[in-house]
């Protein structure tokens, strides 16, 4: 197991792909740092920061990019295979890339987010905390989805972004039941149970959040795993 | 003995060769099919037509809200959707259909190493760009021309007033709609160009306009919040959205769509000459890329 | 742990038919799977490594089935013809890898021996990415080999290799071979198959045409004359001779001899040393003009 996270990480930190995993934060955390020079790093504004554009764009981003960046393209060239020809249960395969993915999105998401929430406001009413946990969540169910598609479709990219943008943006602000049903509400959500910061509003609760997270979340790894049992290697693109 | 070639027939082809138009008109209209996934097989098709219905439906309800409101007559009058806003509005899937088709363009030849075998051809490197180019921004202004044609159309089909005023907006709309598909053509290609994966294509075009639209916007609305409008109306420049609209607000005299006008004075003419500096310089970009890719 | 059996095996993609019926057992030794290209061997191959799930029929190995049952990759080892090694690892980092994946108890030694059989130690520590086509090649042959597996799956394993290369690696199946294993290559050059496999396997247009010693299919396709060379003392009254039984179809005099096209073999073999004998003609040279792996080959993918 920890020579398939060997193989996927040295896979994954490759110069165009890590470019990108460090750029992404990077703007984060220079617009936080240019807020808190300018004073305007109140909670409100560092809210709305953080929401729109840490777990609005950021995350999904980030975990699209580790999610099926850490299975997408073993399976196009059939690298895969070189995986799935030894004795090793193949969930056991998916699931130490979708923890893979976890670690990257951790490492260039959730923490980059604490540390921008810090920057703009330190401690204060457990805003930076609230996002943190917020983002560990999100993303570790993005992750469940992204990978649980990458398994199934080619296309895994712009299905994951037409659900990030289509749905999580577009519908969801405009139908009740689709903001039931979007990782990003969760991630806000518990966002708003952990911190006591006015500024942060949700609009699912907790108490459906939360089964609705662990749900997809098992349901992602667990159908990747599956599916991964019977894939096929034809080789051709 | 001595090796000889022996005459068995083998001809040159001596007849017409239809020459380095022909080739750049054929690479064009190969892409701009290969864009909608026309010419390849089923799968690639879903993707691009699906998009292209959803940019198409607002345009359709509004317009046949639009003619049973009139037919119903409420009294009320039901405007359609603002031709130089909709592109703006929708910008989510149009920014998912660059994403998804610009790597088709470029990605592929990349990835199997083809281009060499264009090179050897006569079609010198900035043919390839251009063709490209004009591929994927004819793709795009289709799909966000469509559209708007659709509510002019049912402008027409319901007899709305000011019929004349419509056909200049509409006018305004579609130059709108071809600074639009060009900006964006010549990002997503550049993007694009430096990866020969496809997935990785399509996240890396996402990520830019993304980053770039939440930056801004998150910008804009710090800075509305301290009632400094000037750097607001300034953040525009960075997204292809807002630039576009400040383009249009100004060359065209649209009205405004973005969240922020681009500044009074000088604002507009320094808009316009980004947006001309984003085209030529992503096709400068691309054609050193491709001068020294003909060899991987 | 070393006989493949596939039974009724066939694979179909929507309307095309890829692998129709195929009945096979692959033993220890060399055996070749030979076949013109788009004949259905590398779908055969992907089946027999579990890549593929026949749409019909079982493929299995001593008993147990291939198809979702990652143990039994402990005694298979597989060597695709395209997929290629992860470019960013070196050649030692990937055979390591692969060895712990084995869970070999000492991955570090066998990933060496491994690449000691190839004769790759010398670049072991360069990336892939910058390998030759040759040495990617036998970088992936060292990864079927680091677990010491008795069945070997080669798809067109001599692709991209030079002569020498290509000696080494018929020396190297050889010694596997000898070893009892089971090796198991797919090729469309025959020189190859002739070269080393004793028993081949002849698939054409996805069907299973013939099995086993090549001299022995081609006594068995009756049907086909078989083309004789003979020198003697005297061709013309010796043809005359010749064409006078019933198991000579045509006799052609040359410049370097007699072309003989005989349709009854065991009769003629018989027949020709009598009737030399009895005209009291010296054979100088008699040798078959068509036994050749090739001649065989394209009289079954003829029919």
């Amino acid at each position: 197991m920890s020579t398939i996270a060997y193989i996927t990480f040295r896979g994954m930190l490759g110069r165009r792909r890590a470019l990108l995993l460090f750029a992404l934060p990077a703007v984060l955390l220079l617009l936080s740092i240019g807020l808190r020079l300018t004073g305007n790093a109140d909670l409100d504004t560092a809210t709305a920061l953080l929401t729109q554009f840490g777990l609005g764009a950021l995350l999904p981003l980030l975990a699209l990019l580790a999610g099926t960046g850490v299975i997408s393209p073993e399976i196009d060239d059939g690298q895969i295979m070189y995986l799935m020809t030894k004795p090793i249960a193949r969930p056991v395969i998916s699931t130490t890339k979708y923890l893979v993915a976890v670690v990257l999105v951790i490492g260039f998401g959730v923490v980059p987010i604490f540390i921008s929430a810090v920057i703009m406001n330190g401690l204060t009413a457990g805003l930076a905390t609230g996002f943190a946990l917020g983002a560990l969540v999100g993303g570790i169910a993005y992750c469940a989805l992204f990978i649980a598609i990458a398994v199934v479709s080619r296309f895994a990219v712009t299905i994951g972004l037409i659900y990030a943008l289509v749905w999580e943006n577009l519908l969801a602000r405009y139908a009740a039941g689709a903001k039931t049903l979007s990782i990003r509400q969760w991630a806000i959500s518990i966002t708003d149970l952990t911190t006591n910061a006015t500024a942060v509003t949700s609009d699912v609760h907790g108490s459906t959040a939360v089964p609705l997270l662990v749900a997809l979340t098992a349901i992602g790894v667990l159908f990747a795993g599956w599916k991964l049992r019977t894939l096929s290697i034809t080789g051709t693109d | 003995m001595t090796s000889v070639i022996h005459d068995i027939g083998y001809r040159h082809y001596d007849g017409p060769r239809l020459g380095r138009s022909y080739a750049v008109r054929s690479l064009f209209l190969h892409n701009l099919r290969a864009a909608y996934g026309l010419g390849r097989p089923a799968k690639t098709k879903i993707m691009p037509f699906f998009l292209f219905v959803i940019m198409l439906l607002p345009a359709a309800i509004s317009v046949a809200v639009t003619a049973l409101a009139s037919s119903i007559g409420s009294g009320q009058p039901v405007e359609l959707i603002r031709y130089s806003a909709y592109a703006i509005y929708l910008q989510a899937p149009i920014a998912i259909f660059l994403a998804a088709q610009a790597p088709v363009l470029v990605s592929r030849d990349l990835r199997f190493h083809v281009l060499p075998l264009y090179f050897s051809r006569p079609l010198s490197r900035m043919d390839y760009v251009l063709a490209k180019f004009g591929a994927l921004a004819t793709a795009m202004f289709i799909l966000v021309g469509t559209p708007i044609t659709i509510l002019f159309v049912g402008a027409l089909a319901t007899k709305q007033k000011h019929l004349g005023t419509h056909a200049l907006h509409y006018a305004g709309g579609l130059g709108g709609c071809l600074i639009l598909a060009l900006v964006l053509a010549g990002l997503g290609l550049v993007v694009s160009a430096f990866t020969p994966r496809r997935g990785f294509g399509v996240t890396a075009v996402m990520a830019v306009y993304l980053i770039s639209t939440a930056a801004v916007g998150a910008v804009q609305g710090i800075a509305e919040n301290q009632t400094n409008f000037t750097i607001a109306r300034w953040a525009g420049i960075f997204t292809p959205f807002d630039l576009v609209d400040g383009v249009q607000v100004w060359a065209l005299r649209a009205k405004v769509s973005s969240p922020e006008p681009p500044p009074s004075g000088i604002g507009g003419p320094v808009f316009t000459l980004a947006c001309a500096a984003v085209v030529a310089g992503s096709l400068a970009i691309l054609f050193l890329r491709f001068r020294k890719a003909g060899a991987q | 742990m070393s006989v493949l059996e596939l039974r009724d095996v066939s694979r179909w993609y929507g309307n095309v038919v890829a692998v129709n019926g195929v009945t096979m057992t692959v033993g220890p030794g060399v055996t070749g799977l030979l076949g013109p290209n788009g004949a259905g061997k590398s779908t055969l191959i992907h089946m027999m490594g579990g890549f593929l799930s026949p749409s019909n029929g079982q493929v299995g190995i001593d008993g147990q089935r291939i198809w979702k049952n990652p143990s039994v990759y402990r005694h298979i080892g597989l060597v695709p013809e395209r997929e290629a090694a992860y470019d960013f690892l070196t050649g030692r980092q990937f055979i390591r890898s692969m060895a712990k994946l084995h869970k070999l108890p000492q991955p570090g030694a066998a990933a060496d021996r491994a690449l000691g059989m190839v004769e790759m130690l010398p670049p072991a520590d360069r990336a892939i990415g910058t390998y030759s086509k040759g040495m990617k090649q036998r970088v992936k042959m060292a990864s079927a080999l680091v677990h010491d597996p008795a069945v070997l799956l080669l798809d067109e394993p001599f692709n991209g290799m030079d002569p020498r290369q290509r000696l080494q690696l018929m020396d190297l199946i050889r010694k596997m071979a000898a070893e009892g294993r089971t090796v198991l290559f797919s090729s469309h050059i025959l020189e190859e198959v002739e070269r080393l496999a004793h028993h081949i396997e002849v698939i054409v247009a996805g069907r299973h045409a013939a099995s086993g010693d090549f001299r022995a299919i081609r006594r068995l396709m009756t049907d086909r004359p078989h083309m004789f060379a003979i020198r003697s003392s005297d061709d013309r009254r010796l043809a005359a001779a010749l064409i006078a039984d019933a198991s000579t179809r045509g006799v052609e005099l040359t410049a370097s001899g007699l072309a003989v096209e005989a349709v009854d073999f065991r009769r003629f073999a018989q027949l020709l040393p009598q009737v030399a004998r009895t005209a009291d003609i010296r054979l100088l040279e008699v040798s078959p003009a068509d036994e050749s792996l090739e001649s065989v080959f394209s009289y079954l993918v003829a029919s």
